[in-house]
């Protein structure tokens, strides 16, 4: 019981996103250490038809991500709508960003030399008309949570697969 | 340390038949993989002094075999999951499909229909629904039992590319055969290798056949996992082109490419 609350208690530190708000902007960031090489991260984080399999926050991406390609996801956040955006910066396990008018969505991969890498996600919403519409927009946190768990917890298992 | 010509040519002999085989599977052609398995053994030959002996000879002579026949594969198109639906209704709309099939079953000592056969057959053509890289280095670990680190040597990337491909694709794989395989699942959307069974085995009960398969007789453990690893097994236990089966097997896959070229567009 004591090691499940540890790992439990762990876990919530290391994973835990965080939200800012200014009158015009949004901000939602989540970052984690993951035991995996950044192929493996990179290659999870690039294959848009493979994040359902993994990702429990997206139903579907449609489209290649690819820089200046355009895709078109599905997210838990709300079901009922198809976000279309554009790979605006593409570097190899390195960073990713896409998004539209309304926001951007930004991943890195960071190496820490000890075989582990740090992701970070964040995205920035907003605009002039942001607070008229911000009430709207449900908390990202839980989504970015279980989105940096999922990956962490499919790229580690991945990197323990036996050769 | 460079091999001998002598330890090159029996090493090639050796495993001759598991290259044109894996060639045959990844690329669903039998004149390719015949072409390949000779070009192999010619660059081969040619390059003996390069062997830098980092690796097994036959995980080299699978990499000179993949990088011959990477461009191609590269050119083909991926096909979907429902080949054999697709395959079948094109089967049932042309009449010459089942009058040369019949007469390759009648005429040939090697083309028995066994389901077992069949089984392979269909990953074959099923496995090309994975992205490309997924399908090679799934066929090469799985069915080949190459290492990782062989599979990396033989695609040209590394490790941790190894892994992500196997993972995903054999995920999927399972993912997809659980949904669609009558033979594991009693909901499985696909019964064409009892029914092709029933047509040219029509004495034979097609159920008693299925259950001679340790696949079959262990689906009702639903461990998926397990199911796949067997299914594989039935994958290495046959070699295509030496099989009871083989002229009929290969007629079926023959077809299935040229349904699969207009189906996808392939020129």
């Amino acid at each position: 019981m004591l090691t499940i609350m540890s790992t439990l208690h762990t876990t919530a530190q290391t994973i835990n996103a965080a939200t800012t708000r200014t009158t015009f902007h949004r901000e939602t960031t989540v970052s984690t250490v993951i035991k995996a090489d950044e192929a493996i991260i990179w290659a999870l984080l690039t294959n848009a038809s493979d994040y359902p399999r993994w990702n429990s926050t997206i139903t579907s991406i449609q489209g290649n991500i690819v820089l200046g390609e355009k895709i078109v996801l599905k997210s838990t956040l709300d079901a009922k709508r198809s976000f279309k955006l554009k790979v605006k910066e593409f570097e190899p396990a390195k960073k990713l960003v896409w998004g539209d008018g309304k926001g951007q969505r930004t991943y890195t991969l960071g190496k820490n030399g000890d075989g582990t890498v740090t992701f970070s996600m964040s995205e920035r919403i907003g605009g002039l008309m942001f607070p008229m519409y911000a009430k709207y927009i449900p908390s990202f946190d839980d989504s970015f949570n279980a989105f940096a768990t999922d990956l962490k917890k499919e790229a580690e298992l991945i990197q323990s697969k036996a050769n | 340390m460079e091999p001998s010509l002598n330890s090159l040519t029996a090493e090639f002999e050796r495993v001759k038949g598991s290259l044109k085989s894996y060639i045959l599977r990844i690329m669903a052609n039998k004149q390719d993989a015949e072409d390949i398995v000779q070009e192999t053994w010619i660059r081969a030959h040619r390059s003996l002094a390069n062997f830098k002996g980092d690796s097994s000879i036959k995980t080299w002579l699978f990499a000179i075999a993949q990088n011959i026949a990477r461009d191609h594969l590269r050119s083909l198109k991926r096909w979907p999951e429902n080949v054999g639906d697709i395959a079948k209704d094109a089967a049932m709309k042309d009449p010459d499909f089942f009058r040369e099939a019949m007469t390759i079953h009648k005429t040939s000592p090697e083309a028995q229909f066994e389901i077992r056969e069949h089984i392979a057959l269909c990953f074959t053509c099923v496995s090309r629904s994975l992205p490309l890289e997924q399908q090679l280095a799934l066929m090469l670990k799985e069915v080949y039992e190459f290492t990782a680190k062989e599979i990396a040597k033989i695609m040209e990337t590394n490790e941790a590319m190894v892994k992500y491909y196997l993972h995903t694709g054999r995920s999927k794989m399972i993912d997809v055969f659980d949904k669609r395989c009558a033979l594991i699942n009693k909901e499985g959307a696909c019964h064409q290798c009892t029914e092709l069974n029933g047509i040219f085995n029509p004495k034979q009960n097609a159920q008693e056949e299925a259950v001679k398969i340790q696949m079959v007789r262990d689906a009702a453990k639903k461990d998926k996992e397990h199911l796949f690893d067997l299914r594989m097994m039935v994958m290495q236990e046959i070699d295509p082109f030496a099989s009871p089966a083989t002229e009929l097997q290969l007629h079926h896959l023959e077809f299935d490419r040229k349904v699969m070229n207009e189906h996808t567009g392939q020129d």
